[in-house]
Order: C-alpha cells, then sequence, then structure tokens
C-alpha cells in the first residue's frame, strides 16, 4: 500500500463512522435554525436603524450568508486536541511511532475526514436556512468555489494549532484549558460572530499576524464577495501559518518524542 | 412556611457538602469555572464590540445587553449551583435514578435536585456578579433588584429544565431533545428582548419562556421598575410551576412502571 | 401482633410499548404473579432467586417506588405506594448500585446529612451514630473520605448509615458481592446482632448460600414471579444445601479410598474432586479417610454454588407445602 491511499483510507474510515450519526444531523439543525434566526432579527433591525445598504461591505443578504458559512466552519471542528493530548499523555504515541506513517499526517488526515463531513452537513444546513431566511441571492458558483479551495488549507492551519496545544500534554496536567481559550479565541477574533471588516480599526491590524481569521473569516469572506486577490492572499496567508505552526508543533513534537525515549514512555 | 425553612436548611446543607466535595479537587474545579467565565466574557466582549461600532440597538445599549448577561449568567449559575441535577435530570429519569431518591422521607423533586452542583455553573455565577458590578456601576438599590432578579431566574431555569426533562417519561431517554429545547432557550435568553416580534415573541413567553430573562428584568434594573420585577417573578414561578406538574404527572407513569424501555 | 409485612396476591404487569417501524406495540410483562406472605416483626428473610424473577419488582413495590397491577400490600401497617414518605421514614434500604455514601466525603458527613434529611432529633441521633460506630468498628475510618475506604469499611459505613434512623425494616440486596472472606463474616455477624437484638425485620437478596445461611431465618425462592419455596433456612439446608464439595491436591497419587456418601467428580493424577451428601457421611469422616490416603498438598472445602441448588429446586416438587413456616 502506498502512501497517499493509506492516507485516504484513513480519511475515508473516519468520515464513514461520522455519516453514522444521523441524530447529530437533526441537532445541528435545531441549533443553526435558531442561531440564524436570531443574527437574522440582530441585523435586520442594524440594518433598518443604521439606514444603510452595506454594512463593511455586507448587504443583509450576504451577511446572513457569511454568519451561517462561519458557524459552519468552528462548528465542524473535531476533537484534535483531546485526541492529541490523550495520545501523548499515554504514550499511545509510541504506538504511532511504530506505524510506517507519521504521526502528525496521520492525525491529520483522521481530523481531516472528519471535518469535511461535519463541514458539508453544516454547510448543507446553514445553506437551506440561510436561502428560507434571505434568499439564495448571494450564492453563486465563483464564491463557492473559492470558498471550498480555502478550505483545506482553513482546516489544516486550525489543526497544526490544535496539535500544538495537544502536544503540550508531555507537560501540562491538562490541556482542555488551553483548547478552549483557543477555540473562544477563533471565535472572537476569527469573524464568527462579527465580520473583521466591522471591528476597530487598532483591533483589525493587531490581528493581521494572528491566524484565527485566516480559519473562519477568510473562507467566508470569499463565500459571499469572490475575490482572485483576496484568495491568493489568503492562501499565502494559510500557507505560511501552517508553516510557522508547523514548525512549532514539530520542535514540541521532537522534543515529547525525546522524553518518551527518555522515560521509556 | 415551616416547610419551606427546613427545605432551605437541608439545601443550605447540600451546598456544603458539594462544595466540599468539588473542592477535593481544587484545580479540576478551579479550572471549569474559569472555563465558563471565559466563555461569557467572549460573549461580553463580542456585545462590546458590536456596541463599539452601532452603539444603540432599538433601544437597546451596550449597558443593557451586559446587565442581560450579568442577569442571566448569575441566574443560570445559581440555578445549577444548587439544582445541579436539574442539568441531568433526563438521564437521571432513563437511568431508574428516580427510585434511589424515592426512598428517602422527602417531597421527591426538591430533594433530588439539590444532589449535584454544577462546577462550570459556580463560575457563572461568580462572572455575572462580577461583571454587573465592574462594568455597570450600580448603586445598592440596584445591586438588591439585581440580586432577587436573579434569584427569579434561577427559579425559571430549574423549573424549565424540569419541564424539559419530563419528556424522558414519555420518550424513554429524551437526553438529545431536552438538551436542544434548553439551549433554544439559553440563546435567545441572552439576546435582547427588542430583535424579537410577533409570533417568535409569543414562543418566548411560551414555549420558550426566555422573555422573562431577556426582557423584564433588564427593564426592571434600567428604571429600577418594580412592576417589570414582578412580571419577571411572576413568569419565573408560572414556569416553576408548569414544570412540577409536569415532572409529576410523569411520576406517575413511572410509578405504574408502563415506560418506553425496560428498566433494571 | 401485626406482621411487619404482609403481602396479599401481590401482582405487576408491566406494559411495555414500543415503536416498530411507525406502529405501536404493546407487549405485557408479567414481572409478580401474585404473592401472598406475612412476616411478622424481627424476622430475618432471603429472599432467593435468579435475575428477571420478581425480587427487585416485589421490593420496589414494598418500598412504594412502583405501584402494583393487583393485590394489597402493608409494611408497618401502611400503604407503600400510597404513603411513601412516611413509610420511607421507617425502613432503610441498602441496593448494590446506590451508594448513599459521598464519594469524597468521609461517612461523618453523610450521617450529618442523613440526620437532616431525615428530620433526627439531634440528641438521639448523637446515640444512635455513636452505637452504631461503636457496633460496626467504623471508629478508624469515620473521618477519613469513603474514597479510600476498603470495600469492606465502605459496606458496614453503608450499612450503618441506613439504620440511623432506627428503621423497623431493612432491606438489603447483594450487601456482601465483591468482599473478601472476612469482610463478609464481619458484615453478616454485625447484621445478624442488629436483627436479633434490635427486632429489625430484614429482608435480604443475595446469590451468596453464605449470607443466607447466617443471617436469615427465612428462605423465599422467588421464580418467574411466584414464591416456589417457603421454608425455614435450616430445612432449605437440610434438604438441598446437605452436601459439600471437597477438592484435594496430593503430593503425589493417592490410595484410593472408599466412604458411603462420596462421589468422585473429577479425578487427574493427583488431584481429585468430591461430592460430599452430609446427610449420609460427615465431613470430619471424609477429611479423615482423605489425610489417610496420602500426603496432602492443598485443600478446599466449598459450598455447591446457590444457583445449582435453586435450579435443583425448580426441577424438583417441593417436599412439603408452600406455606410460610418461618423458624
Amino acid at each position: 500500500m502506498n502512501r497517499p491511499s493509506v492516507y485516504l483510507h484513513v480519511g475515508r474510515t473516519a468520515a464513514r463512522s461520522h455519516l453514522a450519526y444521523l441524530g447529530e444531523v437533526a441537532a445541528r439543525a435545531t441549533f443553526l435554525t435558531v442561531l440564524l434566526y436570531i443574527f437574522l432579527q440582530l441585523w435586520r433591525i442594524t440594518y433598518a436603524e443604521t439606514g444603510a445598504d452595506r454594512l463593511g461591505g455586507f448587504t443583509l443578504a450576504q451577511m446572513l450568508w457569511y454568519l451561517a458559512m462561519t458557524e459552519a466552519i468552528i462548528l465542524s471542528a473535531p476533537p484534535v486536541t483531546p485526541a492529541i493530548d490523550q495520545d501523548a499523555r499515554t504514550g499511545g504515541i509510541a504506538v504511532h511511532l511504530l506505524r510506517p506513517i507519521s504521526y502528525p499526517f496521520y492525525r491529520l488526515w483522521v481530523a481531516l475526514g472528519e471535518q469535511l463531513v461535519r463541514f458539508a452537513l453544516n454547510a448543507l444546513v446553514g445553506a437551506v436556512l440561510a436561502t428560507a431566511l434571505v434568499g439564495p441571492a448571494p450564492l453563486a458558483a465563483r464564491g463557492v468555489a473559492m470558498f471550498l479551495v480555502a478550505i483545506p488549507l482553513a482546516f489544516t492551519l486550525d489543526f497544526t494549532a490544535h496539535l500544538g496545544i495537544g502536544l503540550c500534554a508531555f507537560w501540562l496536567e491538562d490541556t482542555s484549558g488551553l483548547a478552549l481559550l483557543y477555540r473562544r479565541a477563533t471565535m472572537l477574533l476569527g469573524g464568527v460572530l462579527l465580520p473583521i471588516d466591522l471591528f476597530p480599526a487598532g483591533l483589525r491590524s493587531a490581528l493581521a499576524f494572528l491566524p484565527f481569521r485566516d480559519v473562519v473569516y477568510g473562507p467566508a469572506h470569499l463565500f459571499v464577495q469572490p475575490d482572485g486577490d483576496f484568495l491568493v492572499r489568503l492562501l499565502v496567508r494559510q500557507a505560511t501559518g501552517v508553516a510557522a505552526l508547523g514548525l512549532v508543533a514539530a520542535a514540541v513534537y521532537r522534543a515529547g518524542v525525546r522524553r518518551i525515549h527518555a522515560h521509556g514512555g | 412556611m415551616r416547610a419551606l425553612i427546613d427545605y432551605l436548611r437541608l439545601a443550605r446543607m447540600y451546598v456544603g457538602l458539594n462544595l466540599r466535595a468539588q473542592l477535593e479537587y481544587r484545580g479540576a474545579f478551579v479550572a471549569q469555572m474559569a472555563a465558563m467565565a471565559v466563555n461569557d466574557a467572549v460573549w461580553v466582549a463580542f456585545w462590546s464590540l458590536f456596541f463599539s461600532r452601532f452603539p444603540v440597538l432599538h433601544g437597546w445599549k451596550v449597558d443593557d445587553v451586559i446587565t442581560l448577561w450579568a442577569v442571566a449568567a448569575a441566574g443560570f449559575g445559581l440555578a445549577h449551583a444548587v439544582c445541579g441535577n436539574a442539568l441531568v435530570l433526563a438521564t437521571v429519569i432513563a437511568e431508574g435514578q428516580l427510585d434511589v431518591w424515592m426512598l428517602y422521607p422527602r417531597a421527591l423533586l426538591p430533594h433530588l435536585l439539590l444532589g449535584r452542583m454544577s462546577a462550570s455553573a459556580c463560575g457563572d455565577v461568580i462572572f455575572g456578579v462580577a461583571v454587573y458590578l465592574a462594568f455597570v456601576r450600580p448603586d445598592a438599590a440596584h445591586i438588591a433588584l439585581f440580586a432577587v432578579l436573579a434569584a427569579g431566574v434561577a427559579v425559571l431555569i430549574v423549573g424549565f429544565d424540569v419541564l424539559s426533562a419530563s419528556l424522558g417519561f414519555y420518550l424513554g431517554n429524551s437526553a438529545t431533545l431536552t438538551d436542544q429545547w434548553r439551549f433554544s432557550m439559553l440563546t435567545f435568553a441572552t439576546y435582547p428582548a427588542t430583535l424579537f416580534r410577533g409570533a417568535v415573541k409569543l414562543v418566548l413567553f411560551t414555549a420558550i419562556p426566555a422573555a422573562f430573562i431577556n426582557l423584564f428584568p433588564v427593564r426592571a434594573l434600567r428604571s429600577l421598575s418594580l412592576a417589570d420585577a414582578a412580571l419577571a417573578l411572576v413568569g419565573a414561578l408560572a414556569v416553576a410551576a408548569a414544570g412540577a406538574a409536569a415532572f409529576h404527572i410523569g411520576l406517575r407513569r413511572y410509578q405504574s412502571g408502563n415506560l418506553l424501555t425496560m428498566r433494571g | 401482633m401485626e406482621a411487619a409485612i404482609q403481602l396479599d396476591n401481590l401482582q405487576k404487569t408491566f406494559v411495555l410499548t414500543r415503536w416498530r417501524r411507525f406502529r405501536r406495540v404493546r407487549t405485557e410483562v408479567l414481572a409478580v404473579a401474585g404473592i401472598t406472605l406475612d412476616v411478622p416483626a424481627g424476622q430475618a428473610v432471603a429472599i432467593i432467586g435468579p435475575n428477571g424473577a420478581g425480587k427487585s419488582t416485589t421490593i420496589k413495590m414494598l418500598t412504594g417506588i412502583v405501584h402494583p397491577s393487583g393485590g394489597h400490600a402493608r409494611v408497618r401497617g401502611m400503604v407503600p405506594w400510597l404513603e411513601r414518605r412516611r413509610l420511607a421514614g421507617r425502613i432503610g434500604a441498602v441496593f448494590g448500585q446506590r451508594s448513599q455514601l459521598w464519594y469524597h466525603l468521609p461517612p461523618r458527613e453523610t450521617f450529618e446529612l442523613l440526620a437532616r434529611i431525615y428530620g433526627l432529633d439531634r440528641e438521639r441521633y448523637r446515640r444512635m451514630r455513636d452505637e452504631l460506630v461503636d457496633r460496626f468498628a467504623l471508629g478508624a475510618f469515620l473521618d477519613r473520605p469513603v474514597r479510600k475506604l476498603s470495600l469492606g469499611q465502605r459496606m458496614r459505613a453503608e450499612v450503618a448509615a441506613s439504620l440511623l434512623h432506627e428503621p423497623e425494616v431493612l432491606f438489603l440486596d447483594e450487601p456482601t458481592i465483591g468482599l473478601d472472606a472476612v469482610a463478609r463474616q464481619e458484615l453478616r455477624a454485625v447484621v445478624r446482632e442488629w436483627n436479633r437484638e434490635r427486632g429489625v425485620t430484614l429482608l435480604l437478596t443475595s446469590h451468596d448460600a453464605g449470607d443466607i445461611e447466617h443471617v436469615a431465618k427465612r428462605a423465599l425462592v422467588i421464580h418467574q414471579g411466584r414464591v416456589v419455596l417457603d421454608d425455614s433456612v435450616a430445612s432449605l439446608r437440610r434438604r438441598y444445601l446437605g452436601s459439600k464439595v471437597l477438592r484435594v491436591r496430593f503430593h503425589e497419587p493417592p490410595a484410593p479410598f472408599h466412604l458411603a456418601g462420596i462421589t468422585v467428580v473429577k479425578s487427574a493424577g493427583s488431584a481429585l474432586k468430591l461430592h460430599v451428601d452430609t446427610r449420609v457421611v460427615a465431613i470430619e469422616r471424609v477429611m479423615t479417610a482423605v489425610l489417610k490416603s496420602g500426603p496432602v498438598a492443598d485443600i478446599a472445602i466449598e459450598d455447591p454454588p446457590l444457583d445449582e441448588v435453586i435450579a435443583h429446586i425448580y426441577t424438583r416438587p417441593p417436599p412439603t407445602a408452600e406455606d410460610g413456616a418461618p423458624a
């Protein structure tokens, strides 16, 4: 079995086991219905009160589709940190070291498999709801295409950050607190609830060096406002982020593995 | 009256024991409280960002939303710090754990609710109170009213938990459905009531009684209006009564043993 | 004197509603077919039967948790499902899956809570607690968190907790399960003493023959929702437990020996498994014969498993009529 097909197989297995959760679909649908309806009311009134046609460059319909897509992304996050934390803590990582595929890549493929399925479900439900609430106007082939192009690296970037956090299990008693902080930071600073265009200028520039906006805001923005330049810039930012965080995670990983070899796991 | 005082003393004892049991694992306890506080803080931060861009939302200002979050968090936290079993009541019913509580010479529902304390709920209480004091800078009258309204919200939340968990008497394990209903309630309750109109607003007074959190308490605290405070408290008691009624009707079904799923 | 527990044709049929392909399917399950019996105050009764026999359903009806489909019952003069709260103050229960003791706190704290739950008079509670601590030997760990106690210590504390409010009837469900031999003996002894000295009516369910023999005076065998045997434990022992299993391991293959009342169940080189009918031959004689036949490396005497005995009872009609025959 050659390497790519092994990864593919692992990814497909993880995806399939997730499709079995039909109950989750229903639960997700309720969740998103409540959330998107409330967002719609919030923004409908805001647009009416300010008398604006566009806010932050978005029309009302675009705003809601934007929020539907940010929610689809943020809700699809698989439990990466707990899995890695477990592996590091129990020394289960050692088992993976024996397999011919490298550990982080294995974990990445498992995470992507799970996340893509969840994301597809969320995006579908979100799209249906958004259409019902504001109509399908913002839905366009170009936007969807660019959105989908930006997604894989977005997920990989998020994964890489969580990989680094999970590997801290070599030293920390509990990584779930850190993971929660990171997730909440992504939610607030990644533009999940409010497009970054509407942030105060000072905050916007501060966020330029952080990866959050490239995981959520970037792709979702492309969905409602497809822009070739924006896409290219986003992909570069994502790749840079993956490289940077990847180096950090690799260093943590190597130090942790050295620790196992020293202490016998 | 004597029964109420007796119950309150029992509640105080349970809170003491629950707290001491939590403190046996101080680290985890503090971590869970902090996690919830962070969670709440993110939402307050969002609203701060929003209002920095759009100062008025249908008559609501940033102080109003922060007041809403403070009352909701304090009330929600108080509810589950004291009556932690309300959070998992659907599971308690599904797993037949009601039986062990029925062996005590106490009214079943009020007693069993006390059996647990949610650590994260303690974080909610601390957050709610801290945010109200720090951001709104209230005077003594407002603080007193805040405390009363938070207690009212707590009663409402517990009553609503019981109402939604009572589905378990009819559906076997209703945990997922109950959770979705509770999630809807929680979400609506933390957004300004003025966002909603018409049919939805009606729902917020009935099936998802969030109006008694996101409308009356905020109005009451904005202008120290006792009328609004009274409406909030009446609503809370009504929901609590509905919850208790639903539970006892379901309990009769449980005791006849004719449930969907076979018990132990 | 009025019996502590009276059952009069107590019945329970469960109606299970299941959804099969969008249609409602109702099945009736007969859990308790009709039990009539009297338990006089102060009696210690063992209730034996396989899982699903109706034991726990009967106990749930007697404690007011479940309403019967037919028949009547009274515990201390009260109808359980009509006066649950009042009755709860007069009965105690130790059920396997439920631990009253708070896991992270010392037993003392749980005792204090129970005093408040049962509304016990402060002085009376203290006296009762001190006596229980003394009799159940809890003093050494009364202030140690329950999670740090051994299972034996925990069970002693559990039973003591159930007696704090001085109940007149005590339900014990599998109290010695998982305990080592010493802990089991200790628990049985203290429960037995409490029953004899205080006249607490005892209802014990157990799969352990030792529990039954050492604690109970009367045995009820329940099978498929009915009482199939109601007799004194002494009779039960004589008629159905009149056998022992002897396992011997010799240093070298033993000389053969014969004795009436012995059946060799298994023999392999130096190991021997014997079935001894103690009605025919005393166990001491068998022991002597065994020790004479060769150098013994290891020897063990066991009761036949209770399930075997009960199965025996179901397949053979009981020699006496099924009226309540207390010790």
